[in-house]
């Protein structure tokens, strides 16, 4: 109880949206989890670049032994958040890790609810 | 386009003059004219054309009443004609009334068909020479009524404006507005016929067309701050039946001057408060969406929904040519020539050329960093 009043006391950080959009936006995000999430993505594309240049390195049979271990030590010296396995596919909704649907972003649950009343467009109850 | 045989274009043509030429002295001309007409009711053209106010009315009531017995007696003298001249110039010259020009000539166009009997090849020196270049234009070369000349003089010398010019332009006008009284005395019944062929035989052959356009676009030059070549324009502004160049310039628009656009640029300097004042303005003025077509509009605009047609290469914009993306051995210039490394940044830029998603920016990039990576290795290299 008292950590869910801690979570509830200190919300998610605020995310400032740059586009003036009048509609109704959603400014906190669903845990903390889902924010050290986003956190992850943002670093991973930040290092992206990096990443790939020294696995080039490393991962190849012509350059010396020595040059690809210094690139081993480079390449983990980057900041943790940086590497793109450390993504979680996450609902967007609710934050649930698992049973997501790739392509609706949403987890099973969410799916369901949606698609029952009729809000997901191009879905329906199958039945063969 | 002003010639094509409009009837009452002269008119027009003239009051458009007017309407350039108005200003609050210049009912000098108007007494003049006032003075040397008669008091007489107003024709059906005039009536057709009249867009006078009530005090042209009035004033021309009042000076027709007031001299409407010496006006008779003084119409085919002059010298007669000169004190209630003075007086009316006395009169309106202290009032600002607007006439409207087009109802005083057409009294005057009727005064000029009842005064062809009696006319005289009068004049003074200055505006005979005005009348002989008139004249050259014209093809009638019919000599203009030396009262209307002294009331063109007397108008041209109480406006602001250039007196000569005025005055040749007045000249001109009247000129205009007499031929077409004239054909339309000689000429009676309007053939329909005859006004067609006419315009027919005006009609340029396209070959002469394309030439006066590309002679007018050349002239152009300077006016319109463009190198346009005339030969890559005449045949586009041929293709077009009616181009924009052709015809006589109305003179509307002023030409904005470069020195203020120049000295607006330089003062607007976006600060944060402009900034803030304009993102308040438009939050304020944002309407929620009426129908479903603005609510597409406002998703479009935001980014949301993508605009339809569907462009592949929408966002990207990549001007480099395929030879760009392919062949970048260039790139390899400061490379050692032999080597593992060598070989190494071959197989990268196998791998580059062969990869559609990146532009050629980032990867001249991906080589460059390869470049600066080794040459900070240099030393490590070497001592293996």
């Amino acid at each position: 109880m008292a950590a869910s009043m801690l979570g509830w006391a200190l919300r998610a950080a605020r995310q400032v949206l740059p586009s003036p959009c009048t509609r109704q936006v959603r400014s906190y995000y669903v845990d903390w989890r889902m924010l050290r999430d986003v956190k992850r993505r943002k670093l991973a594309y930040e290092y992206a670049d990096e990443r790939l240049r020294i696995n080039a390195i490393r991962k190849n049979t012509l350059l010396p032994k020595e040059l690809q271990e210094v690139a081993d030590k480079e390449i983990a010296a980057l900041p943790r958040d940086s590497c793109p396995v450390r993504i979680r596919n996450r609902c967007v909704l609710t934050s649930r890790p698992r049973g997501v649907k790739r392509r609706w972003r949403l987890s099973r649950i969410v799916f369901r609810h949606f698609a029952d009343h009729a809000q997901m467009s191009g879905v329906q109850r199958a039945m063969w | 386009m002003w010639s094509r045989g409009w009837g009452g274009g002269a008119a027009g043509g003239f009051c458009r003059l007017a309407v350039r030429l108005v200003a609050g002295p210049a009912i000098g001309w108007e007494a003049a004219g006032v003075a040397r007409l008669e008091g007489r009711t107003r024709s059906k053209i005039q009536k057709l054309f009249s867009t006078s106010s009530m005090l042209s009315t009035e004033n021309n009531k009042s000076t027709a009443s007031k001299d409407s017995t010496t006006e008779v007696a003084s119409k085919s003298q002059e010298g007669t004609a000169e004190a209630p001249k003075q007086k009316l110039l006395d009169i309106i010259g202290s009032m600002t009334v607007e006439v409207s020009y087009r109802k005083k000539l057409k009294q005057l166009k009727t005064r000029e068909i009842k005064k062809e009997a009696t006319n005289t090849l009068e004049g003074p020196g200055s505006e005979h020479t005005m009348l002989q270049r008139t004249t050259e234009d014209v093809q009638g070369g019919k000599p203009l009524n030396p009262e209307l000349v002294e009331a063109v003089s007397a108008v041209a010398s109480s406006l602001p404006l250039n007196k000569k010019q005025t005055e040749s332009e007045l000249l001109a006008q009247l000129r205009r507005h007499e031929e077409t009284t004239e054909k339309q005395k000689k000429g009676g019944i309007i053939d329909i016929r005859n006004v067609i062929s006419e315009m027919a035989v005006k009609r340029q052959s396209p070959a002469q067309r394309g030439v006066r356009i590309s002679s007018r676009v050349a002239l152009k030059l300077d006016e319109d701050d463009q190198r346009i070549k005339p030969e890559r324009l005449s045949p586009r502004s041929f293709d077009s039946r009616r181009s924009l160049k052709v015809g006589k310039r109305l003179n509307i628009f002023t030409k904005a001057s470069k020195e203020t656009e120049n000295a607006l640029k330089t003062v607007s300097s976006p600060t944060i408060w402009d900034l803030e004042f304009a993102k308040e303005i438009a939050a304020v003025t944002a309407q929620p969406p009426r129908n479903g077509f603005e609510e597409m509009i406002q998703w479009t605009k935001e980014g949301i929904l993508w605009e339809y047609p569907i462009d592949n290469e929408a966002g990207m914009e990549d001007d480099a040519e395929f030879h760009e993306h392919i062949f970048l051995e260039k790139h390899l210039k400061d490379f050692p020539k032999q080597g593992p490394i060598r070989h190494f940044m071959e197989l990268v830029i196998c791998g580059l050329s062969k990869n559609p998603y990146l532009s050629v920016k980032q990867k001249i990039e991906h080589i460059e960093w390869f470049q600066n990576y080794f040459e900070e290795k240099k030393e490590f290299l070497q001592e293996i």
